[in-house]
């Protein structure tokens, strides 16, 4: 598809000519996200800078029958801001303002480029914080984290996006503006804000997000729990769980990324260990010494070698940055590599662990993983040379081969990443016929011509469009 | 059909039977539908056509897979909530949403009529703990959503759409619960004030306080009088009361007690009491009940902003309602009192108040009230932004408008 000049002058006459992409060079860029096997560049990119802009962009795709989606950071690990069948692209990252904060009503309003990281650095010291912290967090959008409802460590005792976010107000696929939920909480009818958390980018285009700000804790512990073998560390992440302890963050990394961390950040990490768990505890200073110490427990029992503390809030933040950047260090290790994104009940993590490390022997690939343990949200990361076509063949069959196995387990093969186009085959092997409609049916409410987004999410029979997809540069290169 | 059905009911014993059921009404004779769990709340929204068959998830109550160490329970619909939490509680579990009338009032229910209690201020409601759901819907499609496990973002989430549809978009068969450890203790803090002013300053001072409230709540005296006396438990309630919950361990919960008296001094509480354990648990059983009690004419919700919650309080005293409110997260509940007896003037104690609460971006929603009285009110309050974008979302999934039809919009399918 290639629009005509007549469009591109409308939509300069919009946002601008500083807010049009329309050079062939110029797109290159957006041609795909975080996830690099499939490329399509949209035949045209806007910056809108106001609600108004999206709406009057919106309207004139429908006018044109032109398709459109939005796009945040494009940090999406799935190809959700891939633009199947080309189309135009609404990147939303020049619309970042804060537009208020109300600590006695515990709720901010945002625009939906702003950089996650920015609104808590915002609320610094006022002893509150925005709780989703993605280890993406940096670069981001919550326009995006709301579309692929992102987790991140700290949302396994705080909860993922959705349940941060109070509402929406969303330019819907005709270019009408709605607002869903809103400062107060509690509205009649049905909960929209809810079902359009995770969509990615199906039901409309974010441009407002109102989302729940969360005490700072008063005390944290943070431990590093470390363990002869990846065996033991996952038995002793099912021992504290299944004890009932929620810890506020639970993250696993195994050998192979412990050395690639202590290359690049120099901690003082055990190079021989099989595995070792980043545990924080938070909450009141009387009861993190009291948590933390059954967790110690648990951890021996389970077989650890030793339990460290982090002494100093400088040694906390060490220990966090070195798991945000996990993914940073594993070029170290190896040119290309491929994250996946499964889950597995908890108790169910020995039994996967042991799958990822048969199926890399078995595919002669290397895998090293690094994840978000107390939620059972796997991140094996395969790697390879992309040089060597015959090895991409064995990752991708690995990758499938582990994600089959977490449904085989009773789980899911994303717990954050989102379908975006990567996962788009599984949906019919988690769905039946019958889910999948009624899902379709809900979606025809919000986008009842499919312009917006068009083949994402949801298998759609005879689907069109994804001719243009070339399947060429399979690096994935994605991360937790 | 099975024995416990008649003209009016009917009770299907499997989720097959249901589908069946429902695929043939879709077609053929397409009565309307209303289902129905511990009829704890079917009072609540519009009226529905008299001549509804009732559709009763009684026979689904099994438990169909409880991975304790994995902290999710999958049960079917139908079970009652105090059986559920007994379940759990064997495995030192718990679902932290407080549920009026548990002994009747069924998992399936409380989705469907997004139900909490004062525990939402720490633990959040029903929305934050469906990670899977499975229904029927109007015509006989019995489709599921999320899964079995705590994190989870293939395919839409319709298990939020689910949570406060009242019925109207699926029958709902099945559902996955992310669970909670039980605690150690639990108490409340009874303060009473002199002036909701005070109350107010509590509220804001709350906001840095060195503790972590689970539950707000702020009680009008008559409200205070009758959560007193039903907990039996002799309190003061001659002037407005607030209580502050807290839970955890031993320790967590003493430390948070004298924390919380400490910081309150400086507004000068007329008294405080604490209540621990057996006193705590019926107080805390009182406060859930509240919605429910009441042969008053009339029992409203406002969402409100906390911040406006105590000039709602005091507009609303003032016009002889009984008022509870979670004022943590701005949810406040109204008796009206016997003097509003007629439909006239609750209508102008309603329609000032809801004034009130739309002034700052709320809502009021009427609970309960006479069926007859529903046809003249505007139970939903004044129509929103996103219904019409809601209407489509229901065409779409009950085209023919069999399920619970006009029980969100009045005079819509
Ligand atoms: C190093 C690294 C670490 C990561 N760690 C995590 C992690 O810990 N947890 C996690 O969940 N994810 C993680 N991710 C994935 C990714 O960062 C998240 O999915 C993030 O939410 C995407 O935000 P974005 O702004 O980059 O959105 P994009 O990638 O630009 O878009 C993602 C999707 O959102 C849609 N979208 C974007 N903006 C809007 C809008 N305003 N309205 C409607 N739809 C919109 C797009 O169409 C697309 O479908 C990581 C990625 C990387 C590269």
């Amino acid at each position: 598809m290639s629009l005509s000049r007549d469009l591109i002058q409308r939509f300069q006459q919009i946002v601008g000519d500083e807010g049009v992409l329309y050079n062939p060079e110029e797109l290159l860029v957006y041609e795909c996200d975080g996830y690099v096997v499939e490329k399509k560049v949209p035949d045209v990119v806007l910056f809108p800078t106001c609600q108004q802009h999206v709406v009057d962009i919106v309207k004139t795709c429908n006018e044109f029958d032109v398709p459109f989606l939005p796009r945040g950071a494009g940090t999406s690990l799935a190809g959700g801001t891939l633009p199947v069948g080309g189309g135009v692209m609404i990147t939303l990252t020049r619309m970042k303002q804060i537009l208020e904060v109300n600590m006695r009503d515990r709720y901010a309003v945002v625009e939906p480029g702003l950089v996650n990281v920015h609104l808590t650095q915002h609320l610094a010291g006022s002893g509150y914080h925005y709780a989703p912290d993605p280890s993406s967090q940096g670069a981001c959008t919550i326009g995006g984290n709301v579309a692929t409802n992102s987790g991140g460590p700290h949302t396994l005792k705080y909860g993922v996006t959705v349940n941060h976010v109070l509402g929406v107000e969303a330019v819907l696929p005709d270019g009408s503006v709605v607002q869903l939920g809103g400062p107060v909480e509690g509205s009649p009818g049905y909960d929209l804000t809810g079902l359009f958390v995770g969509s990615e980018g199906t039901f409309g285009i974010a441009t407002r997000v109102y989302v729940r700000i969360t005490r700072d804790p008063v005390a944290y512990r943070t431990m590093l729990g470390v363990f002869e073998t990846v065996h033991d560390a996952t038995q002793a992440i099912s021992n504290i769980v299944g004890a009932g302890i929620v810890p506020a963050a639970l993250e696993m990394m195994d050998q192979g990324i412990v050395e690639a961390l202590e290359a690049a950040f120099h901690f003082g990490f055990p190079l021989d260990a099989g595995a070792v768990l980043l545990i924080e505890v938070d909450g009141l200073e009387v009861a993190v010494n009291e948590e933390a110490q059954r967790i110690v427990n648990l951890c021996e029992q389970s077989g650890a070698r030793e339990v460290r503390k982090a002494n100093t809030a400088e040694e906390r933040q060490l220990l966090w940055k070195c798991r945000k950047q996990a993914f940073g260090a594993i070029g170290r290790l190896s040119p290309s590599y491929c994250t996946q994104d499964g889950v597995v009940p908890r108790t169910k993590l020995p039994e996967i662990l042991e799958f990822i490390s048969e199926s890399g022997k078995r595919h002669d690939i290397r895998i090293v993983n690094v994840f978000h343990a107390g939620d059972g949200n796997i991140h094996p990361i395969l790697l390879f040379d992309e040089r060597d076509k015959e090895q991409i063949e064995r990752v991708l069959k690995s990758s499938d081969e582990i994600l089959a196995k977490c449904l085989e387990l009773g789980g899911s093969v994303t717990g954050e990443h989102g379908i975006g186009v990567e996962k788009i085959d599984f949906m019919s092997k988690l769905f039946e016929p019958d889910d999948l409609a009624v899902m379709a049916d809900v979606r025809k409410a919000f986008n009842p011509m499919g312009r917006c987004s068009p083949q994402k999410m949801l298998p759609t029979a005879g689907a069109c469009g994804m001719e243009h997809i070339e399947k060429d540069h399979p690096g994935r290169r994605a991360a937790m | 059909m099975t024995a416990t059905d008649s003209q009016d009911e009917f009770t299907p014993a499997t989720v097959a039977e249901l589908s069946r059921f429902m695929r043939e009404n879709s077609t053929d004779g397409r009565r309307s539908i209303v289902p129905v769990g511990g009829r704890t709340a079917l009072n609540y929204g519009h009226s529905t056509p008299e001549d509804s068959l009732r559709v009763s998830t009684a026979q689904l109550q099994r438990v169909i897979d409880y991975p304790a160490r994995d902290m999710t329970i999958t049960v079917e619909a139908g079970i009652r909530m105090d059986e559920l939490a007994k379940t759990l509680k064997a495995e030192n579990q718990r679902l932290p949403v407080d549920v009026a009338q548990s002994q009747r009032a069924t998992l399936g229910g409380v989705i469907a009529t997004n139900t909490s209690g004062p525990r939402r201020f720490g633990h959040g409601t029903m929305r934050d703990y469906v990670i899977g759901i499975s229904g029927v819907d109007a015509s006989g499609r019995h489709f599921k959503a999320g899964g079995r496990v705590v994190k989870n973002v293939a395919g839409y989430d319709l298990c939020k759409l689910m949570v406060g549809s009242l019925g109207t978009l699926a029958i709902i068969t099945q559902v996955t619960l992310k669970l909670r450890p039980t605690v150690a203790s639990s108490a409340l803090v009874w303060m009473i004030f002199p002036k909701y002013a005070s109350i107010d300053e509590v509220l804001e001072s709350l906001l840095a306080s060195q503790t972590r409230p689970i539950s707000v709540e702020v009680l009008d005296p008559k409200a205070a009088d009758h959560v007193s006396s039903d907990a039996r438990c002799q309190l003061p309630n001659q002037s407005p009361v607030l209580i502050i919950g807290f839970e955890g361990s031993d320790s967590e919960t003493q430390w948070q007690i004298e924390t919380l008296e400490q910081e309150c001094a400086e507004f000068k509480p007329a008294a405080t009491h604490v209540l621990n354990r057996k006193d705590a648990d019926s107080v805390w059983k009182s406060l859930t009940e509240y919605a429910t009690w009441s042969d008053d004419p009339l029992t409203f919700q406002a969402n409100l902003r906390p911040s406006k919650a105590i000039e709602f309080i005091e507009r609303a005293t003032k016009l002889g309602v009984a008022v509870q409110a979670h004022a943590g997260n701005g949810t406040v509940v109204g008796h009206l009192s016997d003097e509003a007896s007629t439909l006239e003037s609750c209508q102008s104690i309603l329609d000032e108040l809801r004034q009130i609460a739309r002034a700052s971006q709320g809502n009021l929603v009427v609970l309960r009230c006479d069926d007859d009285w529903k046809a003249a009110l505007p139970v939903f309050g004044e129509p929103e932004d996103a219904w019409p974008l809601m209407q489509r979302v229901k065409a779409e999934l009950d085209p023919n408008g069999i399920l619970s039809p006009g029980k969100i919009w009045k005079g819509h399918q």
